[in-house]
């Protein structure tokens, strides 16, 4: 960007013409690289974490076809091993922890709140390159370093080897920061611009979910970075912190894992529950019925996820005192989430419910999320945990909250939002198709899973007894058709994006004041400040003009036709 | 508890409370599933959006429905949170009189020391309706003792002590043994081929427990392990076909070869005995029986020249078991 246009962008809005819009209004990649708005940056992120999961989706594939049959059908054991570390850490770090916050809430937060851009521009465009080059770091030295060891690290298995596990941290470090500033600026923008009258009690529930979000990453994030810190210090300088060899203790770095590995399931899931928030409101045209329990419950998540660590521990050996206090504990987590699930039943009683594609998501996330959190009671159990730790019980039920909860959450917001992020509509019909492939091929794939797990198959295995085997082929079957849907639904968004027919500025007919700007927003975001007088979910008191879901041409056909009338 | 098609069959005195708990989680599990998703597919058919048909504004809410739906749920967390402590304090505290087994876990095997010293490798005796606990530690990295038809599990770490008890309620077969997994990833060799091998990674960390009868225990105890009953039989040598046992059954197999021209992360097996082997550093040495007993009690005392990089774990056999594994490479050569 040249100066005079960085000049021009923290100038008066009105030196931007009224009608421009954030795609085009200027142009070519220097312009790109060189934005602190956070709508394009919230795009690169989006095509960032869309690359990740790509990725990552290929592992998964590769995954299911090894593990077609019991012994090698396409690789050896050590490959299977590295795959599903880059399956995991790709999917985990790269994909799901940037997915909804950094790719979505970085685009619609600020128009929700009627603000200009976040409080930090150019902080949130560092957070994209050290995004960026953690990503590569972490790549380089998975593939260089041959590094095995699943995305847990634990100890000593990690430290053994050779170095590599420490380039890898390290990556994954930088990508912490990232994380961390990326929060900063969201709790900073949320309290410092909220447009006139978008006081806390009216704040849409996207947001409540993504500040209670960017209170963990700000709060968990850096524990992450102490953990690997001492990781490297005990490799380098050989200082006993983790490896019994040296006088450390294996068990501690479990601890520091889950105590940032466990609140960051919460950066998974919350971004995705305050998605379904909006989704359900809009399709449903009422307001989120309890808007003020679901807006503590996600802060009540938020807290309790940091106290219950422990969980992922009940046979470490750690203490029996320990083991006990968490469960307990963990038992205390299904309240919030159910209380959850029954406001947004409850929001869909007497509602006037329309079924397009970012409402099928959410209620497919409202089902899913549900099984999710109910086998989460079997491990949270310790009688039954104890059998079902560390086999594919567990390996179905995190890709039931993580794919069925945070990844549906996810592209529910990616098909309700779109309109909005590139202007257009995409084949409403296609949509359909990929998400019922989506949604059956998920099923089947880890519904199995959870057979596979209770019948005693343990996780991260390359080969298998027989008898799992036909368990094992109906999974892989379902990761097919899984693939299916996402290719099918990957043509549908391209298509869109070439020849997708004009959106209007709100086609789905949403009270939430992030519809009322343009199409495409204005660099901007709104050409004039908006002035909120009423809640985003006041379908009663939004006009008539709000609500219209198609272009301003054909708004002015419709006025012109009622005046006739 | 009846059997169910979900679970492994109940070999242990534990796996009926387990099994009812699950069952019970599995149950509570569908009818709230089916309440859930019933309630949601009924509104979203009921209050579909028909032309002229507005949604009704929400209100403010309803407290009183806020606290119960908050509350009473909490009566059946506190349920299962108790019942299934109680269970686990079974579990984590072992009876007084119990049948103690040393297990220590190493990549990629399980090696079992009973109490009159005799040792087994990927296998072990173990009495019926006898409370048994395993003290466990682990050489290398960390590893998790797993036996679904027990439904126990417990970590294996290094440098600490863990343990873990049950009792068996059935006899086994030969042919169908109790198995052990390893539940705690624990890699695989660079480079290994044939992962579906038995202990040669992670996945195939396997081991058998076969449940006698109290009596065989006993007499075992007393009068030690010599050679495996099917080689007691064996018309030809019983030295060598013990050997050749310990060479497939505790974990030789898969680093050494025997024939050799295999390449294997250990030195070849055949044209060892007697002959010249050239060590790390540059010395030499013959291969005699010292110098092979202290390659398998300290392997690391004297490295072979090209395996500086691969270390193979200390195994502690008894005088009679190296002179086996000794007579079976001599066999090897002949
Ligand atoms: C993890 C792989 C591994 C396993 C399992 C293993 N070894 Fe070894 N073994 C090695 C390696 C590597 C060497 C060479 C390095 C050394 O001398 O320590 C070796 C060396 C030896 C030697 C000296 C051989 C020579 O050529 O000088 C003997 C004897 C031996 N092993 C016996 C055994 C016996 C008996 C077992 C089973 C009870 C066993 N090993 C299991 C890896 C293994
Ligand atoms: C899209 C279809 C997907 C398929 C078919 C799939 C399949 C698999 C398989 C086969 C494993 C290895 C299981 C094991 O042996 O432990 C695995 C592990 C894992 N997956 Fe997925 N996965 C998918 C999506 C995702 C997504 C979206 C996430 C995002 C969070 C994810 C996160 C993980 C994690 C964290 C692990 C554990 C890796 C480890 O054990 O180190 N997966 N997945
Ligand atoms: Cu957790
Ligand atoms: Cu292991």
């Amino acid at each position: 960007m040249t100066v005079e246009a960085e000049a021009a962008i923290h100038a008066d809005p009105h030196h931007i013409p009224a009608d421009a819009d954030y795609l085009t209004y200027e142009r070519g990649w220097k312009s790109w690289l060189t934005t602190v708005d956070h709508k394009r940056i919230g795009v690169m992120y989006l095509i960032s974490i869309l690359l990740a999961f790509f990725a990552g989706g290929v592992f998964a594939l590769i995954l299911r076809t090894e593990l077609l049959t019991p012994g090698r059908t396409i690789m050896e054991a050590d490959t299977y091993n590295e795959m599903f570390t880059l399956h995991g850490a790709i999917m985990v770090f790269l994909f799901i922890i940037p997915s909804i916050p950094a790719a979505i809430g970085n685009f619609v937060l600020p128009i929700m709140l009627g603000a200009k851009d976040v409080a930090f521009p150019k902080l949130n465009l560092a957070s994209l390159y050290i995004y960026w080059v953690g990503a590569i770091f972490t790549l380089v030295a998975i593939t260089q370093g041959h590094i095995d060891t699943g995305w847990t690290f634990y100890t000593p298995y990690s430290t053994r080897a050779d170095n590599s596990a420490i380039w890898m941290t390290i990556g994954v470090f930088i990508l912490g920061f990232s994380s961390i500033l990326t929060g900063l600026n969201f709790i900073a923008t949320v309290h410092t611009m909220r447009g006139p009258g978008m006081h806390w009690r009216r704040l849409p529930l996207f947001i409540w979910g993504t500040y209670a979000t960017a209170v963990i990453q700000v709060l968990a994030t850096p524990v992450l970075a102490i953990t690997l810190a001492l990781l490297a210090m005990e490799k380098i300088v050989g200082v006993g912190v983790f490896d019994p060899a040296l006088g450390g203790d294996p068990v501690l770095f479990q601890h520091f894992f889950w105590f940032y590995s466990h609140p960051a399931v919460y950066i998974m899931i919350l971004p995705g529950m305050a998605i379904v928030n909006e989704v359900i409101a809009t399709f449903s045209r009422r307001k989120i019925f309890g808007y003020m329990f679901i807006a503590m419950s996600s802060v009540a998540l938020a807290l309790l996820g940091f106290l219950v660590w422990g969980h992922h521990m009940f046979v470490s050996g750690q203490s029996e005192y320990a083991t006990m206090v968490f469960s307990a504990l963990t038992f205390l987590v299904a309240i919030p989430s159910g209380v959850k699930i029954f406001n947004w039943l409850a929001t869909l009683y007497q509602g006037s419910i329309s079924l397009e594609s970012p409402m099928l998501y959410s209620l497919a996330f409202i089902a899913l999320f549900t099984i999710g959190g109910l086998t989460g009671l079997f491990l949270g159990t310790l009688s039954t945990d104890i059998h079902l730790h560390d086999t594919y019980f567990v390996v179905a039920h995190f890709h039931y909250v993580m794919v069925g909860g945070t990844v549906f959450g996810f592209l529910s917001g990616l098909h309700y939002w779109w309109p909005k992020i590139t202007g257009r509509l995409y084949d409403e019909r296609w949509a359909r198709v990929a998400f019922s492939l989506v949604f059956i091929g998920f099923n089947v794939t880890f519904l199995s899973q959870f057979v596979l797990g209770s019948r005693g198959m343990p996780r991260r295995y390359y080969s298998y007894l027989d008898q799992f085997q036909p368990l094992h082929m109906t999974s892989s079957g379902g990761a097919y058709v899984l693939g299916v849907g996402f290719l099918v639904m990957a043509v549908m968004f391209a298509k869109s994006l070439k020849s997708g027919e004009k959106a209007g500025r709100n086609p789905w007919g949403s009270a939430g004041y992030e519809w009322q700007t343009s199409p495409r927003p204005h660099p901007h975001n709104f050409a004039e400040q908006p002035v909120f007088t009423r809640g985003p979910y006041d379908y009663h008191l939004a006009s008539e003009r709000e609500l219209f879901t198609g272009t301003d041409a054909e708004w002015d056909t419709h006025v012109a036709k009622k005046a006739e009338a | 508890m009846n059997q169910s098609a979900q679970l492994p069959p109940q070999l242990s005195t534990f796996a009926p409370d387990v099994d009812w708990m699950y069952l019970f989680l599995f149950w509570v599990s569908v009818a709230s599933f089916v309440a859930i998703v019933g309630v949601m597919v009924y509104f979203v058919f009921r209050y579909r959006r028909r032309p002229g048909v507005d949604a009704v504004p929400t209100g403010h809410g309803n407290t009183a429905l806020e606290i119960a739906w908050t509350f009473l749920p909490l009566i059946l967390l506190v349920f299962l949170f108790h019942e299934g402590f109680r269970v686990y304090v079974q579990e984590s505290v072992a009876p007084q009189n119990t049948v103690d087994i040393h297990v220590r876990g190493m990549q990629w095997n399980w090696e079992f020391t009973h109490s009159n010293g005799v040792q087994e490798f990927n296998q072990a005796k173990i009495p019926v309706h006898t409370p048994v606990r395993m003290i466990m530690s682990s050489s290398d990295v960390l590893h998790s003792f797993y036996v679904p038809d027990f439904r126990i599990k417990r970590d294996v770490v290094p440098g600490m002590y863990s343990t873990l008890w049950f009792e068996a309620t059935e006899l086994s077969t030969p042919e169908h043994p109790v198995r052990v997994f390893c539940a705690e990833y624990c890699g695989a060799a660079r480079g290994g081929t044939n992962g579906a091998e038995p202990n040669t990674n992670h996945s195939t960390m396997m081991a058998d427990l076969h449940i006698i009868p109290q009596a065989d225990y006993a007499t075992f105890l007393r009068e030690g392990g010599g050679p495996p009953a099917e080689c007691t039989g064996a018309a030809d040598d019983v030295s060598v076909c013990w050997g050749q046992h310990i060479y497939e059954q505790n974990g030789c197999r898969a680093c050494h070869g025997v024939d050799g021209a295999t390449q294997a992360p250990g030195p070849n097996w055949k044209g060892l005995f007697g002959h010249d082997v050239a060590l790390e550093g540059g010395a030499s040495v013959t291969a005699d029986e010292a110098y092979i007993r202290q390659s398998i009690l300290e392997p690391q005392a004297q490295i072979v020249h090209g395996f500086g990089n691969i270390n193979m774990p200390p195994y502690h056999l008894r005088d009679q078991e190296i002179d086996a594994v000794i007579a079976y490479m001599r066999s090897l050569d002949q």
